[in-house]
Parts: structure tokens; sequence; C-alpha cells
């Protein structure tokens, strides 16, 4: 019952922030002083081209009309035509997205994988070599800039030693499994660079609450009363550790693949969404910049639900739909 | 710009004064941490002492892209400029937006967190306030505000704060959150009726080493925030700062050839936020004496 | 098809995600085997923007225009003096002084079997004229009125006014379409030519097969194209592929994975690229110029004496010899550049860097320097971030105007906030640059007629106006020349512009292909239909 209605205010939640990013957005694209036509069009336009391209988009119409129309088109589901490309706008998007969210849950994968070993190890030996030389190796990471190393990986692995291809998604003209392979290998290099400057923030993060938990009055409880110290470690200490990671997890997924991925994207010519709204934006495309807005506002919705799930599961304390 | 070193020293009247007594002792004793700080004050010399390091790097020269010599020692750059003369100016405007920008991301940040996560009305909506910016495609809309109010130093500022809190907010939350439901809070409810006072005397000090490691975070980010927004065309164009340097190499095609001129200031970059997230870790560390075996 | 394969590869991907960091690279470069010719080769073309626009009536990136020229041929093209040449039309002129026409190259076909023929020219030419769509193409048509396919090859154009340039304008600036294609789409201005609907049709060398967004588009050889040597495209596929970032672009030649690079090459790349082996650097001539132009609705730019004082604080040369690396050319800050050879006029000569003159001109206006030796002038010049050389230059101008005691404001914006600045005239001085200025009669009235739609100074000298009209109706080249240098002197002395260099573009491609045509301009470049389909790998 209780459960019901935490699900039901979430989603309520949701639908309002999808709302929000909505209308922000459709808000600061008209509000801004950038004139769509003048980004399609060639440089001698003459005031009719002009007017007859905002004509043609709707952008003569006034604010509240525009509004109220673009809301309607939505509940529809339809989200427009792309201003430069004339195409639907989920067909400009759609072709990108899969691209971003590949690299950010591989990288995401792997970065938990490694990095949440790596912080319980440093907390426990705390002061130790081993904790010094694992936070020098996760601070390093995420000190990195990545487009100079970027360059720098596809220097050594692409040019000197031509183990990774130089660019791209996948290799053009290639079927079946020899089109994975190559997916995998255009892959490695700017997964690994994210990986390298995300892991820190999960590193430190588990470091820091877990040694924070294992002062904690029940953690001394539970080592006063016998259990071995590797079990109240890994077993109570690191699950209270965890809350704050599954934070940063849900962070840091909104953070790159809202935009966050463009630098990478830029670097490695990947095909993704970050690149897609950069674009985009250097164009004025309103719809695709609204529909990619959007779009992103959703994912940003799900990550979130998923993870105060998660942190209600993980934390006894927080009780889902106590109020 | 001196954020980030005073950071630590600013922080003992916050905490319980039998923890801060031993802090600096316990301090001095992390190699990593004494070493982070020596590198910071490098860094911050050389942005206050720019002017007498070397001359503002600005018209041309005619020795253009040569590697490091006696009379450039981090070569010359596609305009024939002095590459170690843009480094140490660049270095001002680098710390200025990393110090600025941070602070006022972490003031916001923890002020919106603490507050709500102690009264539960004011939670709710700061948890849809965080939800709502979070939501936002922050970086296109950086692009597009960049290219409303033109790409200057104010504007990279206050994009970034406006950027980093929610960030600040939501890991601080997330932690004010367990601290304020724990029976002691309770139990001070009852002795006082201020929530001013509990809020400061028990909740901020329970995420102080949280909000540490989101300063850290936050600097740092601010500082590659910076260098990436240039790095994408929207940095300051009439002042000098890594990213600007990393930005004009990107444009000559110079990234892979001209191997210095993104070495220097990634180098730059890299010690700073290095060294910061290094000071912040080992500072945590003394304020908190926990030894297990 | 591409879309559930793209998700398929994600959700085996993420199962597989704790591997697939660390996989075994596939890849081994290209083909191996020696022989002479490769036949059947791929050609890969790295450029750094995404196609926006399939329709070539719409689009304007770079991107579009080198990939619809594969499919959708031009009339004309044009030789290094910036001469017209023939390329579909064999033959074209004026039948009167209201009447042109095309005399077309016969037997090509659109790629699914249909002929091309006088039909579809005259189709797009009046299609683009009664939809308007944002291309260049539309803008070449203000004096058109109707064209017409008198037979297979004719097609006749009636213009509303005699007008000497457009005949040759309109053929190079349009692409012809196919009729039986674009017409049931509608409007052309609006058709997306996506090939969402059964795919691309194209009577170019090739045609465009598969799309993927941020990262390559492939095309296939078309076995039929009469234009080239031989009548088939050599290369059997060509691939163009994007590169965001200049500098992985060029590791990407080095590295074999690109042939050719079609974006010209920052100049300071020059150097290293050509001691790189393997690699072929290839010079293009340049068919456009760099300017700055002074707003004269503004009070102090609207005196001559000022903007000469600008003119002269400006250090050229330097410009030239260290932003552009020597490979730029002065046009004797005249309009019309040296490489136009027919219309160039060599007595005209480049303002004489020299901040003492610029002094004296502004104190005989009248200016008092303060007692820094600073005049009351201070100017907010504009120009595009995304132009990196000027955006180098413009810094050089900046601190020559200091040296004459003027202030000039660096405003450097992003591309659009530029665009709209420049539209609005919302600047005291502008730095930009265009591609091609082929035909200095059409340019002149685009650049300094009243109203003219990149008159960025807001000239309006009754004179000029004059001498341009007249150069607009003179038929004749030789009565043509004299008109339009007059024209271009009066400019000069007048600073109503201030060209300062024509930049001579360099591309690059790997050393073992061969076989490129190049054409002026960095739209031509290496890249023209010719040159793709006649482009030769050796092994």
């Amino acid at each position: 019952m209780s459960l019901w209605l935490f699900v039901l205010r979430r989603i309520g939640r949701g639908v309002a922030t999808i709302w929000f990013a909505v209308t922000v957005t459709f808000l600061m694209l008209r509000l801004l002083p950038g004139d769509p036509a003048l980004a399609i069009a060639s440089t001698n336009m003459t005031p009719e081209i002009r007017a007859e391209l905002l004509n043609q988009y709707g952008l003569d119409q006034s604010l509240p009309v525009q509004y109220v129309k673009y809301l309607g088109e939505l509940l529809q589901g339809n989200l427009g035509m792309s201003f430069s490309q004339n195409i639907p706008v989920g067909d400009a998007l759609m072709q990108q997205l899969p691209w971003t969210l590949l690299l950010v849950g591989v990288a995401l994968v792997v970065t938990v994988a490694i990095g949440i070993p790596l912080g319980v190890v440093a907390a426990s030996r705390a002061g130790g070599l081993l904790d010094r030389v694992v936070q020098v190796v996760a601070v390093t990471g995420q000190s990195l800039f990545v487009p100079s190393i970027g360059i720098l990986l596809l220097y050594v692995f692409g040019l000197q030693l031509g183990w990774f291809p130089i660019g791209g998604a996948y290799t053009a003209g290639t079927y079946g499994g020899e089109w994975y392979l190559s997916v995998l290998s255009h892959l490695v290099l700017p997964c690994l660079s994210l990986v390298l400057v995300q892991l820190g923030a999960y590193v430190l993060t588990v470091r820091s609450t877990l040694m924070e938990s294992l002062g904690e009055d029940y953690i001394v409880l539970a080592k006063a009363n016998g259990l071995p110290y590797r079990r109240v470690l890994w077993k109570h200490a690191l699950r209270n550790a965890l809350l704050p990671t599954t934070t940063l997890i849900g962070m840091q997924i909104c953070l790159y693949v809202v935009g966050g991925v463009i630098l990478i994207e830029t670097v490695y010519a990947y095909p993704g969404i970050g690149r897609g709204i950069y674009d985009a934006v250097t164009r004025l495309d309103f719809p695709v910049l609204q529909g990619a807005f959007l779009l992103l506002a959703g994912v940003v919705v799900v990550v979130n639900m998923i993870t105060d799930i998660v942190y209600g599961l993980l934390d006894p304390r927080v009780k889902v739909g106590s109020s | 710009m001196t954020t980030t070193v005073q950071m630590p020293q600013a922080q003992p009247e916050e905490t319980p004064p039998k923890a801060s007594s031993g802090t600096w002792r316990r301090f001095r004793k992390e190699p990593l941490g004494m070493i982070a700080l020596v590198v910071l004050a490098v860094l911050v010399f050389a942005a206050v002492a720019a002017p007498w390091l070397a001359d503002y790097p600005t018209g041309y020269g005619d020795r253009v892209l040569e590697g490091p010599s006696g009379a450039h020692w981090f070569g010359t750059d596609s305009l024939g400029l002095d590459v170690f003369a843009e480094v140490v100016w660049g270095a001002r405007q680098s710390l200025l937006v990393a110090a600025a920008a941070s602070l006022i991301a972490i003031v916001f940040g923890t002020l919106l967190a603490v507050v709500g996560a102690y009264f539960k009305r004011v939670d709710a909506v700061v948890g849809v306030i965080v939800d709502l910016t979070l939501s936002l495609p922050v970086l296109p809309l950086m692009i597009l505000v960049a290219a409303l109010v033109g790409p200057s130093t104010v504007t990279i500022i206050f994009v970034i704060a406006a950027f980093s809190w929610p960030e600040v907010t939501r890991v601080v939350r997330s932690q004010a959150l367990s601290v304020v439901r724990m029976p002691y809070v309770d139990a001070a409810r009852l002795m006082t009726s201020s929530p001013a006072w509990i809020i400061r005397r028990h909740v901020v000090p329970a995420v102080m080493p949280l909000i540490l490691v989101s300063v850290v975070l936050t600097a740092s980010r601010a500082v590659l925030s910076a260098a990436g927004l240039a790095f994408l065309g929207l940095g300051d164009p009439n002042t000098w700062s890594w990213g600007r340097i990393l930005y004009e190499a990107q444009q000559a095609g110079a990234m892979s050839t001209a191997w210095w001129l993104p070495l220097f200031p990634s180098l730059a970059i890299f010690l700073l936020v290095l060294a910061a997230t290094m000071l912040s870790t080992a500072y945590n560390d003394a304020r908190n004496p926990r030894r297990n075996r | 098809m591409r879309s559930t394969r793209v998700i398929t590869a994600a959700a085996l991907s993420a199962a597989l995600a704790l591997g697939a960091c660390a996989p075994e690279a596939p890849q081994s470069g290209g083909g191996t085997g020696g022989g002479q010719e490769v036949t059947d080769a791929t050609l890969t073309i790295a450029t750094t923007t995404d196609v926006v626009n399939y329709n070539p009536l719409v689009g304007n990136s770079r991107s579009d225009y080198w990939i619809t020229n594969l499919m959708y041929p031009h009339l004309l093209s044009i030789g290094e003096d910036g001469e017209k040449e023939p390329e579909l039309a064999k033959e074209w002129g004026y039948v009167d002084d209201t009447t042109g026409f095309y005399e077309l190259e016969s037997g090509l076909t659109w790629s699914d079997g249909k002929p091309l023929t006088a039909k579809d020219v005259a189709y797009t030419l009046n299609a683009v004229k009664r939809d308007a769509p944002a291309g260049t193409l539309y803008g070449q048509l203000s004096n058109f009125d109707t064209a017409t396919a008198v037979s297979d090859t004719r097609v006749e154009v009636k213009l509303t006014k005699p007008d000497a340039s457009v005949i040759p304008e309109i053929g190079f600036w349009g692409n012809v379409v196919p009729q039986h294609v674009f017409e049931p789409a509608g409007s052309v201005a609006k058709f997306a030519n996506d090939g969402s609907d059964g795919g691309w049709v194209s009577a170019g060398p090739y045609v465009l097969t598969d799309v993927q967004r941020g990262q390559s588009y492939t095309l296939e050889r078309k076995d039929d194209y009469p234009l080239v040597e031989g009548g088939k495209p050599k290369a059997a596929k060509v691939v163009y592929r994007v590169f965001p970032d200049v500098n992985t672009e060029i590791l990407s030649l080095k590295n074999g994975d690109v042939d050719v690079i079609a974006n010209s090459l920052p100049p300071a790349q020059v150097k290293e690229l050509q001691n790189t082996e393997g690699v072929t650097v290839q010079e293009v001539p340049g068919l456009g110029y760099a300017h700055m132009t002074y707003n004269m609705t503004k009070p102090d730019l609207a005196k001559t004496d000022v903007r000469l004082a600008l003119a002269h604080a400006v250090d050229y040369e330097a410009i030239r010899r260290v932003v552009l690396q020597d490979q730029a050319v002065s046009t004797g800050s005249s309009p019309i550049m040296p490489v136009l050879k027919q219309y160039y006029d060599d007595s005209i000569k480049e303002y004489e860097h020299n901040p003492e003159k610029s002094r004296e001109l502004l104190d005989d206006a009248g200016y008092k320097a303060n007692s820094e030796d600073k005049y009351p002038l201070s100017f907010r010049l504009i120009y595009s971030l995304q132009d990196p050389v000027t955006t180098q230059w413009a810094t050089l101008v900046k601190d020559g105007a200091a040296e004459a005691g003027i202030t000039i404001e660096l405003q450097g914006l992003e591309r659009n906030a530029y665009l709209a600045k420049t539209d609005a005239g919302d600047f005291d001085i502008y730095a930009g640059n265009f591609a091609i200025m082929d035909d200095p009669a059409t340019n002149m009235s685009l650049t300094y007629l009243p109203g003219g739609a990149i008159n960025y100074s807001y000239v309006d000298d009754p004179e000029l106006t004059k001498l341009i009209q007249q150069a607009q109706v003179t038929f004749e080249r030789d009565e043509q020349v004299p008109i339009l240098q007059e024209a271009a002197k009066k400019v000069r002395d007048n600073v109503y512009d201030n060209v300062m260099y024509t930049q001579n573009l360099y591309v690059a491609h790997r050393s073992d292909w061969s076989g490129f045509t190049v054409k002026p301009s960095e739209l031509l470049s290496i890249v023209n239909p010719i040159s793709v389909a006649s482009a030769t790998k050796s092994e």
C-alpha cells in the first residue's frame, strides 16, 4: 500500500521533471537571440527567405500559441521536424543515442567493478602503502584532461602500435561477427578514457564513507561482539558505504549521458548523442534540441527512480513510503 | 584563487575541539598530503607572481611551433608565442575560475542539502529542484548561454557553478538524511528548539568529510569543465587560460605533432586537480583518526 | 535494420561488459598483395562535420556539398582562374539580353535507369524559384523568370531583366535533381531527401547507400558516368568519415585509416604533413577572400579618414606570414583577387602598414590624442570563434590598432551569435571570409549595393552603385572588365571593404592514391566529382 503510494509519487515527480525540462528548454530557445533561420540559410539570404523560413518553423507566432501547439503535439507523441535536416526529430536522435548508452554503460560497469573493491582495499589499509598507491592511481585518472589523454592514447595505441582503429564506432562495410568485433575494437579506447576519468570518484567515495562507517557505533559493536574484521568490513560497513555510491552512479550516468561525453565523442569521433546535441546547438535546431532534452530528461528520471529503489533496499533506515 | 589552500585551515572551528587539535599534527605525517600542499603552493605562486615570471603573451613571434629550448622552456605556439608565459598567466585564470565556481557551488549546494535534510517539507522541494536541475542538459545549455552572453570569465564561473551545485546537494543530502534519523539527533531535538544549532552541531560535522570530498571533486571538475568548455571553443578568448592554450593547439591541429603544446597546460591541470584531491583526502584522514589494527 | 543491430549491440555489450574493455583488436588495416593498380578499391575521405541535408538545393555545410555533389551534377564547373568550365552543360550563353541557354551532354542517366534530360534541369530551376529553399542557388535567381526544356538536351532560361552573370552563376551553383523523385515530394524547400523512401537516386559517379550519423557515409559506384575518362568511376566505394577533431583526423590519415582529408589543413600542419612519409599534400588555389568591413552607420566609421587610419594600422604582411604561414596572397586590398586573372588590376596597391600615417590621418580629421597617445576611438570587432585563422589574426589587428592609438575590443562569438549580430549590423568592425567569390559583378552587387545581402559595411555610394549596375548588364567581357576595375578601385580607396588576402589551401591524401583533379576552393578541391571518380590506388 505505502509502496504503491511511493511509486505513484515518484512517477508524478518524474512527469513533473520532464515537463520542467521541456518548458525550460522551450523558453530558453525562444528567448535567446539566436535566429535559427540564419543558422540554416547561406550567407546571401534575403528578408523574404527568412520570413518564409520563420513561417515554416512556426516561429512567427506568439510564444503562448507556440507553447500550446508544441505541448499538444508532444502529447500525441509528435516531436516535430528538424529545422536543418527536414526529418522527424526521433529519426535524427535515435541513431546516435544507442552509441552513447553503449559507451557509458560499458564504462560504468567496468568502473564499478574496479572502483568498489579498490575503495574497500584502500579503506581497510588506510594510511598504508597500498592505500596510497590506490589513491594515487584513482586520483591520477580523474585529474586527466580527456582530449589530451585521448589524443595520446590514439597516438600510442592507434598510430604507433596500430592495435586499435582511430575514430568511429565500427568499420563501415563489415557484417555479422566481424561487425561486432569492429564495434568492440572501436569501443576500447573511448571506454578506457571514460573509466580512467570516472574511477577516482568511485574509489574515493567508497573509501571515505567506508572509513566513516567503520567508526560508527554499530560497527564498533559488531566488532566488540567478536565478528571477524573481514566480515564486518565487507558485509556491514560496505553496505553502508554503498549508499553514496548508488547516488554517485545515478549522478554519473546523468552527468555523462546528459552531454558529458561530448569531449570523448569529439576526440574519438564517436557517433554519440553528445555530439549530435552539440551540432544541433550550433545550428539552433530547436526541435532536435527540444527532443534531445526531453529524451535526456527521461533517462534521468528513470535512473533516479532506480537509484531511489536501490537506496531503499540498501538502507533500512530510510523506509520507503514512510512519512 | 587560494580557497583550495585555505580549506583545511578553515575547518577546525567547525569541528569538535578534540579532533582539531590533532588534525594538523596527523596531517603533517601524511607525505602525500604534504607533497600536495607544496604543489598547490607552487601553482598559486606561479599565478600570483606571473608578471615577474614572464611577459604577458601577446602579438606574435617569428619562431612558430618550436619545441622547448633555452629561450622558450615550454616551446612556442602556432603564433610563435612563448608557451611558458601562457601557462604561467593561464594559471591565474584557471585558479580563479576553479575557486570561484566551486565556492559558489559548495556553499549553495551544502546549504540546500543540510537544510533540506533537516526540514522534511523543505526536503521535498529541494529534492524536486535538484532532480529538475539535474535533468536539464547542462552542457548544451552552457553552450547556449555562452553563445548568448558571450564567452567571458564571469559567464564561465557562473555557468560551472550552476552545473555543479546539484551534485553537491545530492551527495551531501544522502548522508545528511541518514544522520538526521540518528537517535542522537532526535535527542538533541528534545534539548533545544534551535534547528540552526542542531544543524551546525550535529548535521554539518557529520557530513563534513563528504563536503570536503565534494569540494575537491567540484574544484577539480571546475578546472576540467572550464578547460573542456574552452576546448569546445567557449572559453574567454581574451584571457590566457590553460583551456585556451589547449583549444588553440586543437585548432592548429598540433595536439599530436607539437607535443609540448598540449603537454604543459594538461600537466598543469593534472597537477592542480591531483594535488587538490590528495590534500583533501589527507586532511580527511587526519581529521578522522580511525586506526584499525 | 541498422538501429536494431545497434540496440542488440548495446544489450550484448552490456553483458560482455567486463571483458569488453580489453578485447583483442581484430582490425588489420587494408588489403594485402602487391599489384600496380588496385581495382575496386574503397576511397575513405575524412571530413569534420556531419551531413545536415541530403537535399542539395537546401544544404549549406561543406559535407553536404561534397556528398551531394557526387550524386547531383552541376551544369558548370570552374577553373583555377575562376573561369567556368563545362560539366553537365557543354555549352552555355545568351540568345538575347533576357534569354540564356544551356546545351547538355547527352547519355547521362539516373541510378534508377531513367535518363537525365533537360526537363530535370528546367524542373530544378523552376522549383527552386517557386519554393525558395535556403541554399545558395536561390540567391542567384533574383533576375530569373522561368526555365524551359526546349529539347532533351537544351534548356532555355527567361530573365526578368538583362543580367550578364546569371547564366554562368546559376550553372555553377545549381545542382540538377531528378524530377521524378523530387516532384512527388512537394516543396523542394522541405524535402529532406534522406533516402528513407527507397534510397537515393544519383546521376553522379556515386550513390549514397548507407549512413551512420556522426560516423560514416558510404557511397557506391554508379557503373556509367560518362564525364569521367573510361565512363566508369575507378574506386568501387567512397566512404566519408566524420572527425569532429582535426587532430584525430590527421592521426587517422597518418595511420592509413583514411585516404583523404577533404577539409583544408590548418596552416601550421602543412609542413609537418609534407614531411610525413606516405602522405602527399596538395595545394588548392583559393577562390575567396578574407576581409574586414567597417560599419558605416557608426558616425566615426562613416568618415573615410578613420577607416583609412584603421586600414593603415594593420600589419597585413605579418598576418600572412605568421598566421597563414605564407599560404596566402595579397589582393592589393581590392575585392577582385589575383586568381581572377581576367579581371585583376595589379595597379591597385595594398594599404601600407604605417601606424604613423594612421595617426596623421586622425590628427587631420580633428581627433585629439590624450596624454597616453590614445585617440578617443574604440571599436568592437566581431568574428566567429569557429574560424581559427580569423581568431588568430584578430588579435594582431587589435595590437596594430593599439599602436596607432585606436582601441579595438575583440568580440569572438559562437557561430550563430556571430551570424545574428552580422545580420543585425550589431558590430563596428566585422571580420570574416567568403569561400568562393568567382564572379566580380555578382559579388559586388551582393556586397556593395545598398540592401545587398552581404553588404556588411552598409555602403551606399551612388557612383559605385551605378558602376556595378552597369557591369551587370554589360555582356562583353572586354567592356565589363574596366567598369569592374574602376569599382574595385573605388572600394579600395574609400575603404568600403578591407580585403586582406586570398588563402591558398592545402589538402592531404595518402601517397598510394593518385589521379586526383584539383579544382579551386575548398568546396571543389580534390573531392570534386570528376576527381573522386578518377582517383586510383596503387599497391
